[in-house]
């Protein structure tokens, strides 16, 4: 066990400086000057402040020496100043972190209580109408992407109902609309998910066994079916989670969310790329954590998986 | 999962829900197609998706006899007008015929999800051939470069792709292919793994088969079931991610009528001129769900264990 | 244009009645204590800024703050008059190579130091350091030890003394008979002795200690909000405003953020988001909150002169000749811009020469193709149109292109890209085809057009022959140069303005840049809750010391 974590963080750190590397390479040969221009003008700047901030920056340095000084410097925990407000990049991404984890707790929390909700009736309810709506509503919101659904929830809740705002902001009711757009996905792939493993396991012999040595409906729905269906449903939750914490590009943008997702998009038109390269490394590094606690997880669900 | 809309049953599976369904590859009889096409035409939506796609490659192919208006043209004393009896679904803020642009739109989403999802398969088959058949260090190399590009997360990767070559039709298929052929590699090598352990394998191995040959005759053919599940089920989504780079202003350049394109010109005039992006968004979600059901059926008729 | 911090290190308009001599010793100070019978709370969203120190603001929020929070030697009014504010005199010697300021007395900073010379002189030489790497320094540029502020070997401009805690003597390396509308310019702003000198210092940009009439009440506190309060011990017109709310918005949709919290009463003025422009205009027009006015920005096609298929005057004139710019304004901007027929807008009316440019009054497919036959822009040709994406310029250059397309035959190749990557092909050598440019002028005077932009000592030329000044059209016109550098040391008004007007002539015949729109902005204010929403200021922002509330 021990031996497995150890080796997978391993491979973890290779995943990351592979990322960062393809990354810096990317950035390096961006066509344009990320210090050249005034932000927000068209302006050229001076040449002397452009000189002066490339050096500041080490960007006149070449492309290994600036990924060398850049690893070397992520590794003492700083991640250096943006280019646009040079302030410290860990100050700027801090509250936006805050802000991407909050909608993405929300998001997750719906897609848990209504996927698995929802799964789980219709799994129990085989055949009813409840059953049939689920399945198709599950098929039909494979067909929606984000935007489109971040576009109608805004027409209808926002703009015609006027329920929720417009755009985001940081309270509750500007949460309620990105959240579900996030959610709506992913609900409808866990009710599937739930509902498919819940199917599978009502047929198995322990459950067949458990009810016929007499054990009350409840107490193996809880104990034995929900605990073995609910499995994948964990996996595949944890990625999702992981993927919605890196940040939200669409939804963020579209109801003005100020996430990571947010600020990577600016930052990208920018060419702010401390911002770009602590967000992407933060995003992948997310991915990297949780594909492995969901792992560990997967193996405390499951005996019969074995890590190794 | 993430933004664009992907399939857990098939798409983005990871390391060890593969593991919790131990795919037992089925012997299979030959003489099968009869049994699969019978399977597939009993699924209504699999039908129905099918019809789907044939009206787009049609209207890919035919577009212009079906367009109204010449997509390009511009009337700039008739901007923003709301669908009438002239223009079917409105004009855009150049005064352009939106239907006749969706319409051209098709070839465009057609083409490039197309081609990118080809790419991918190209790619991703390739590797995954190479780490699932030779295993040991070949493997390990082919798996640790899939985990990086699978960590990134799709649409933030061929984004910083496109900065860099610019936009453009061709820009677009290469990032995405770029930043999907790694799922496809995970698909192929977790079902040749265990192809290779089957008997017949053993058996071909036994009688002096040479490792090319059996990966070719043997492996491939009977390992490829989930990459072309895969493949049909994504064609969709690669549409939608062509869209959302659109969307994210880091697509097709802007004077293309790509759906995605239309979408972030509408997206302003939400409340104000709401045909402006309800009617791409209709061509998108009409497409994303042919291929989807398409997919699912074939799923089905091929495999009905995975069910 | 539309983006919300679009070119904004703007300011200014109209050639002043004051500029070279002495105006009156200052009379913008009645000290009457009565009219603080006032209080209320003024509401605003505005982008997160990148600065909000004096000496580096340089986009829209960063000057609306470093303005109330700063008051320097001159200001602008709405009509682009520059006013004298904290000095007494402004004179130069004949031929405007050397300035002596009077700096008003007895004025204090919000923490009770003097306003002084010494002020004034630390804080432009705090702005012009290198260690500052301020994107506005280049505004101090012909003040004599600029280049060793720059090169860092100074911390003290040489060309600036001050004799006497009311003096200020500036020696200029060139003559600048309108060096005195350049003061007006936030960068000039004094600093109290807490702001460092040749070092970076982001302590005094977080919480600006300032003389102007607002002072920082708290922190800057990102993205979320700055706040500001009333300075009580304000040395003029005192404001009537108790406080002031700047909530920070992103970029990306602070428009429509300002323009929800404006309808539901949150904020008490906005900008609209230009699809919106009509329902707004519809509503708020007749409640008296509506807000338009074109201000002295101008948007142009930039063709590339010494390179590629615009590298002639006839090739340049088919092309304006071929846009139809009433048509896009009407049917792509719903009558929300005006199309443009000068280099020098209309903010300016002194010097605003409407039609000059002939070719720009109406769209002339006979003429286009008769002068593009004559420059060489055959059927098929391609032109590159490079644009920045995201920044709202997406459908009026797609009509641009199809009418270069429609009319000349021309194939026209759209390029967005981020800003960044447009500029860095745009300076290069070698550049060519057309580009979208935007221009706002940092002073209220002409020459802050035709001097960067044209001048060809403005293309600034590096050693690999990028173009890392503003002439990025490469014009180079010796006789036009001629004349600016002749107005420059002009002390005149009347003669110097003669000389620009010329000067805008001779570009204008060359077809050096091509005008599109005039820069027209609009805004909703709540006049219903506040007295004196009547105006934007040079910087396109509400004149927060004018406002007060109604009772």
């Amino acid at each position: 066990m021990g031996r497995y974590v150890a080796r997978r963080l391993g491979q973890m750190v290779i995943v990351l400086i592979g990322a960062t590397m393809v990354l810096f390479a990317c950035l390096f040969v961006l066509p344009g000057d990320p210090v050249g221009s005034i932000a927000g003008s068209d302006k050229a700047r001076d040449p002397a402040v452009v000189a002066e901030l490339k050096a500041r920056y080490g960007l006149d340095k070449s492309l290994p020496e600036q990924y060398v000084n850049y690893v070397a410097k992520v590794a003492t925990g700083d991640l250096g100043e943006d280019f646009v407000q040079r302030r410290e990049v860990s100050d700027i991404l801090a509250p936006k972190l805050q802000n991407t984890a909050k909608l993405a707790l929300l998001a997750i929390a719906l897609v848990t209580v209504f996927g698995m909700g929802v799964g789980i009736i219709a799994a129990l309810y085989r055949y009813s109408i409840l059953d049939m709506a689920t399945t198709f509503f599950t098929t039909m919101a494979v067909g929606f992407p984000t935007f489109v659904i971040g576009m109608l929830l805004m027409k209808y809740f926002a703009v015609e109902l006027q329920w929720f705002p417009q755009l985001g902001g940081d309270k509750l009711e500007g949460m309620v609309l990105p959240a579900v757009t996030l959610a709506v996905t992913d609900i409808a792939f866990v009710a599937r998910l739930t509902r498919g493993t819940m199917l599978e396991v009502l047929r198995a012999d322990y459950v067949k066994t458990a009810v016929a040595k007499g054990l009350p409906r409840r107490r193996v729905l809880f104990k034995h079916v929900l605990r073995n269906s609910s499995i994948p449903v964990v996996t595949y939750l944890g990625i999702s989670f992981g993927a919605l914490l890196g940040g939200a590009l669409i939804t963020e943008a579209i109801f003005n969310w100020d996430g990571v997702g947010l600020a990577l998009v600016q930052a990208i038109q920018q060419q702010n790329n401390p911002i770009v390269i602590g967000v992407v490394t933060y995003s992948v590094a997310i991915f990297v954590v949780l594909s492995l606690i969901v792992d560990l997880l997967y193996a405390a669900l499951d005996p019969r998986i074995r890590l190794s | 999962m993430s933004e664009l809309a992907t399939s857990p049953a098939i798409g983005d599976e990871n390391p060890v829900s593969s593991a919790s369904a131990p795919a037992e590859p089925r012997p299979k009889q030959l003489s099968q197609w009869g049994e699969i096409r019978h399977r597939f035409v009993q699924n209504k939506l699999a039908v129905v998706g099918l019809f789907i796609i044939a009206a787009l490659f049609l209207t890919a192919a035919f577009g212009e006899m079906l367009a109204p208006f010449d997509p390009a043209a511009q009337d700039l004393e008739n901007t923003l007008a709301s669908p009438n009896g002239t223009h079917w679904m409105g004009t855009d803020a150049l005064g352009r015929d939106m239907f006749s642009r969706l319409i051209a739109g098709t070839r465009v989403a057609m083409f490039v999800g197309l081609a990118s999802i080809f790419f991918a398969v190209l790619i991703g088959v390739a590797l995954g051939a190479i780490a699932g058949y030779f295993a040991g260090f070949a493997d390990t190399l082919v798996m640790r470069i899939a985990d990086v590009f699978l960590a990134f997360p799709l649409m933030i990767g061929a984004v910083v792709i496109i900065l860099v070559t610019g936009r453009g039709i061709t820009p677009v298929i290469i990032s995405l292919a770029i930043f999907s052929w790694a799922t496809v590699s995970r698909l192929l090598r977790s079902s040749i793994l265990s192809v290779r352990e089957m008997d017949y394998v053993h058996a071909a191995k036994a009688l002096g088969a040479s490792g090319w040959r059996i990966v070719r005759t043997h492996i491939l053919p009977n390992s490829m079931t989930a990459v072309l599940v895969y493949a049909t089920f994504n064609v969709g989504t690669t549409i939608v991610g062509v869209a959302a780079l659109s969307f994210l202003g880091a697509g097709v350049p802007v004077d293309v009528p790509e759906w995605g394109n239309m979408l972030a010109a509408g997206q302003g005039f939400i409340g104000v001129n709401d045909y402006l992006w309800v009617f791409p968004s209709l061509f998108v979600v009409v497409t994303v769900l042919g291929f989807a059901f398409v997919g699912d059926g074939l799923r089905d008729a091929l495999d009905p264990k995975l069910r | 244009m539309r983006g919300a911090k679009s070119a904004k290190w703007v300011v200014g308009a109209v050639v002043v009645a004051l500029a070279a001599t002495a105006c009156g010793g200052g009379d913008g100070d009645s000290k009457d204590k009565g009219s603080a019978a006032n209080g209320g709370v003024f509401r605003m969203g505005s982008t997160e800024p990148d600065t909000i120190d004096p000496g580096r603001a340089h986009e829209s929020t960063g000057i609306l703050l470093a303005n109330a929070l700063f008051t320097g030697l001159y200001s602008n009014t709405p009509d682009g008059l520059a006013e004298p504010a904290l000095a007494e005199s402004a004179t130069s010697d004949e031929g405007c190579t050397s300035w002596t300021f009077k700096v008003k007395p007895d004025t204090k900073f919000s923490n009770g130091e003097a306003v002084d010379a010494e002020a004034f002189a630390r804080g432009w030489a705090r702005a012009a350091h290198k260690a500052a790497a301020s994107d506005v320094a280049y505004h101090f540029a012909g003040i004599k030890g600029y280049e060793q502020l720059q090169d860092g070997s100074a911390k003290t401009f040489s060309g600036v003394t001050t004799p006497d805690p009311t003096t200020i003597k500036v020696d200029l390396s060139k003559a600048d008979c309108e060096f005195v509308l350049k003061t007006a310019h936030n960068a000039y702003s004094p600093v109290p002795k807490v702001a460092k000198v040749g070092e970076e210092d982001k302590a005094f940009g977080e919480a600006p200690v300032g003389n102007g009439p607002f002072k920082m009440d708290g922190s800057w506190e990102h993205n979320k909000a700055i706040n500001l309060v009333r300075n009580d011990d304000y040395s003029l017109q005192k404001a009537s405003l108790e406080k002031v709310q700047v909530t920070l918005l992103n970029d990306k949709t602070a428009q429509q953020l300002e323009y929800d919290g404006f309808q539901a009463g949150t904020f008490d003025y906005a900008h609209i988001p230009t699809p919106m422009l009509k329902t707004a205009e519809a509503k708020y027009k007749p409640q008296n909150k509506w807000f338009a006015k074109d201000t002295n920005g101008m948007n142009f096609v930039l063709p590339i002169g010494d390179n590629g298929p615009t590298n002639n005057k006839d090739a340049r004139l088919a092309i304006s000749y071929a846009i139809d710019r009433q048509a896009i304004a009407k049917g792509v901007f719903q009558g929300y811009q005006t199309p443009s027929t000068t280099i020098v807008p209309p903010a300016f009316p002194k010097a605003y020469q409407k039609d000059l440019c002939v070719s720009c009054v109406k769209q002339d497919v006979a003429k286009a193709k008769e002068h593009a036959e004559k420059g060489g822009l055959k059927p098929g040709t391609e032109i590159k149109f490079s644009f920045n994406t995201g920044a709202g310029h997406e459908e009026w250059v797609q009509a641009i292109a199809k009418q270069l397309e429609d009319v000349l035959g021309v194939k026209v190749k759209l390029d967005g890209k981020d800003f960044p990557g447009m500029l860095k092909e745009q300076q290069g050598n070698g550049a060519t085809g057309i580009y979208r440019f935007a221009w706002g002028a940092d002073y209220p005077t002409p020459e802050n057009f035709l001097f960067p932009l044209l001048h060809s000592t403005s293309m600034n030329k590096d050693a690999e022959g990028n173009v890392v000044g503003d002439n990025r059209v490469r014009y180079n016109n010796p006789e036009f140069d001629k004349l600016i550098d002749t107005a420059r040391s002009t002390k005149d008004e009347a003669a110097r303005l003669t000389m620009y007007k010329q000067a805008e002539k001779m570009a204008m015949e060359d077809m050096a840049l091509i005008p599109t729109f005039n820069r027209s902005q609009f805004r909703l204010m709540a006049t219903d809750k506040f007295n004196g929403l009547d105006d934007i200021n040079f910087n396109e922002d509400p004149i927060l010391e004018k406002i007060s509330i109604k009772k």
